[in-house]
């Protein structure tokens, strides 16, 4: 790994250059909150944020995914879509970036998925580590750190004039290196005021999440009534699962016009009860109850169990976001206390 | 100000009957000055249950969002009463589904909590950020009484309250069996400020301006499942055979189905604000709400959710309806 110290001043250079080359997504104000667009010159971003208002997974997981394009009729003719193209996400938090490496376990298992795949592989991130993390923020709680530089290429660290830049891995270098005379190598002191911004923002976290143990806790209490009294009160809207970085479940539709068509991949939501009905009529997830509960399981039991790693991340948003107060952190952290 | 003691006994006397299942009100949320619907089943959980400004849920969404699981055979339906705690627009969609047939009177056991407004928690959250514990917020005359760690700071309502409740005309409930405290009268009115001031702009600027909030829609469908009177069995959104509105996510489709969702409400909105609340990309869909309830004020003198004897508007016919839009 290399250590290296970008100047502040130096930042917006750093970036005119990456826009010359690349497609660059960054953290930009629109409305009042933060979302990721492509930026064309770097005064159009917003660096001082916390958590974006929906994850940037949706760069490389989009919502609305065209697989491909056709002519309906019986001259029926197919046509691929270009997916080879090269983005820079720059400004992903370290719990988002987690996320994508999360996501990664579901798109490469038995089915190689090559949309998200190769969008996963032409894509750099470019991290900001989080110096303000928020009320729901709880990375913490999975021995992640807000300017942790495990889950991406490189991550930028706000130390007052100078950015501590550590570069993880080859897709990091090959941008560095690009462009050298901008960094100088960072010295022991750099580092040190790296550790104490890292521990000021850990500091702030104050919400925590029981999680030892939980996916061999959860196998225990399936069938308990703790189920329904979490879940009564659940809307059934799909907020917490759209806004979630690590929910990944989509629906396939073929969408055409008398002259025209295409085969969608769109973000579905386990909230809805349609999601598991069957064409019999049957839904094996009749209930509310059933259906927050599933949310639960995929994340804290199924995930651990297939993968080896809890999908999530603490980013809070679908705590913060729920319009009934179901959070996630209250929920999980009661399943390892109550009794089977 | 409301009594909790006063609100908890009217429950417990509620949960109490042999013909109620359940009564659903407020109790305190998990961080912050959150709030969270909660659910007695037996007296003593009557004792979690409060009332505050920051309670800002519409309970009446719940007797709609009933499951109805197949039965075993040989097992009967529960067929007891719901309790539900109302402030004066909740009450409103009650008496607006009582219209429709959505819900029969003697289901619902309506505990009514008359209403100064609540807080507006997007604005509360701006002006006290981050704060997690001993928070609360009080009813105090014309201010709330805000207190954070410990300090106690009075606030103007009107810095406070969400623009559904500066207009309010019905803050106690108009249908009750039980009323916790006096009744409040109104002496605001609905001028539609905003819609007027919106039909001012040019046609050009009102697409420019919808096509920025649509094209931020990303359709999880928290509008549509927080509104107490989006109930129908299966929703025009997720059928699929016709596909009405496709599952693409893009400016199309997503103007499509926001104006679908406010024309399904036409005349059937009670303004009680649950949709904009509850969309996470802050989606100002009251001013399409407003928009139409203006409409329908001016041209039939009409009022959702204010007379459960009334039938509702679309099944109304007038003989003497002008018809002017006919041509």
């Amino acid at each position: 790994m290399d250590s290296l110290l970008l100047s502040k001043n130096d930042l917006p250079k750093f970036m005119t250059e990456l826009i010359k080359k690349n497609k660059v997504f960054a953290p930009v104000e629109s409305n009042g909150t933060i979302i990721y667009e492509q930026i064309t010159k770097p005064s159009e971003m917003n660096l001082d944020f916390c958590k974006s208002e929906y994850p940037p997974k949706a760069l490389i997981l989009n919502q609305t995914e065209t697989l491909f394009k056709f002519t309906p009729g019986t001259k029926a003719k197919i046509e691929s879509v270009d997916i080879d193209e090269k983005k820079i996400i720059f400004g992903i938090r370290p719990c988002d970036a987690k996320s994508i490496a999360i996501l990664e376990h579901a798109f490469k298992g038995d089915y190689k998925d090559p949309y998200f795949l190769k969008k996963r592989e032409n894509t750099v991130l470019v991290g900001l580590s989080c110096t303000k993390p928020e009320i729901n923020c709880f990375c913490t709680s999975f021995d992640d750190t807000p300017a942790s530089s495990k889950y991406l290429d490189i991550l930028l660290t706000d130390i007052g004039d100078n950015y501590y830049v550590e570069v993880t891995n080859d897709k990091g270098k090959l941008l560095t290196k690009s462009m050298s005379q901008l960094f100088k190598p960072a010295k022991d002191s750099d580092i040190k005021k790296k550790k104490e911004v890292e521990k000021k923002a850990v500091d702030i976290i104050s919400r925590h999440q029981k999680t030892n143990g939980i996916a061999d806790k959860l196998d225990k209490i399936f069938e308990h009534p703790f189920w329904k009294d979490i879940a009564f009160k659940c809307v059934g809207c799909g907020t917490c699962t759209y806004l979630c970085p690590t929910c990944h479940c989509f629906d396939i539709q073929d969408e055409s016009t008398l002259t025209k068509g295409a085969r969608v991949r769109v973000w579905d939501t386990c909230m809805n009860p349609e999601y598991t009905l069957h064409a019999s009529g049957y839904n094996p997830r009749p209930a509310r109850t059933n259906r927050v509960r599933n949310r639960i399981y995929h994340k804290y039991n199924y995930y651990p169990k297939n993968f080896d790693v809890i999908a999530c991340v603490g980013c809070g948003r679908c705590i913060d976001l729920c319009p009934v107060n179901i959070d996630i952190i209250d929920v999980v952290t009661r399943a390892g206390e109550v009794k089977p | 100000m409301v009594d909790n003691n006063q609100l908890r006994e009217a429950v417990k006397k509620t949960i109490s009957r042999d013909d109620v299942k359940y009564v659903v009100g407020y109790e305190k949320g998990t961080y912050g000055f959150q709030t969270t619907p909660c659910f007695a089943y037996k007296p003593e959980d009557a004792d979690k249950f409060i009332f505050s400004p920051l309670c800002v849920h519409n309970l009446s969404v719940f007797p709609m969002l009933e499951e109805k699981p197949p039965l075993r055979k040989g097992e009967e339906p529960d067929k007891r009463k719901i309790g539900v705690v109302v402030k004066g627009c909740d009450s409103r969609a009650i008496v607006q589904i009582l219209q429709e047939k959505g819900l029969d009177r003697d289901k619902v056991v309506i505990i009514g909590i008359p209403c100064t407004g609540v807080v507006d928690p997007k604005k509360l959250e701006k002006m006290f950020p981050g704060h997690i514990k001993n928070v609360e917020v009080k009813d105090d005359d014309d201010k709330f009484a805000v207190t954070v760690d410990g300090k106690t700071q009075k606030i103007q309502k009107s810095e406070l309250i969400p623009d559904k409740c500066k207009t309010c005309e019905y803050p106690t409930p108009i249908l009750y069996d039980i009323l916790i405290g006096k009744e409040i009268k109104s002496n605001k009115n609905e001028d539609y400020k905003k819609v007027n001031e919106f039909e001012k702009k040019s046609l050009k600027d009102k697409w420019e301006y919808w096509e920025k909030q649509f094209d931020k829609c990303i359709r999880c469908y928290a509008c549509r499942n927080a509104c107490p009177l989006c109930y129908c069995k299966e929703c025009m959104v997720d059928q699929l055979n016709p596909q009405w509105v496709r599952r693409s996510v893009n400016i199309s489709e997503n103007t499509a189905w926001n104006l679908l969702r406010a024309f399904h409400l036409a005349g059937r909105c009670i303004g009680c604000g649950q949709c904009e609340r509850s969309c996470p990309m802050d989606i100002p869909l009251m001013e399409l709400n407003k928009k139409i309830e203006k409409e329908i004020r001016e041209m039939f003198e009409y009022e959702a959710g204010v007379n459960a004897e009334e039938k509702p508007l679309l099944a109304m016919f007038k003989p003497d309806d002008p018809e002017e839009f006919i041509l």
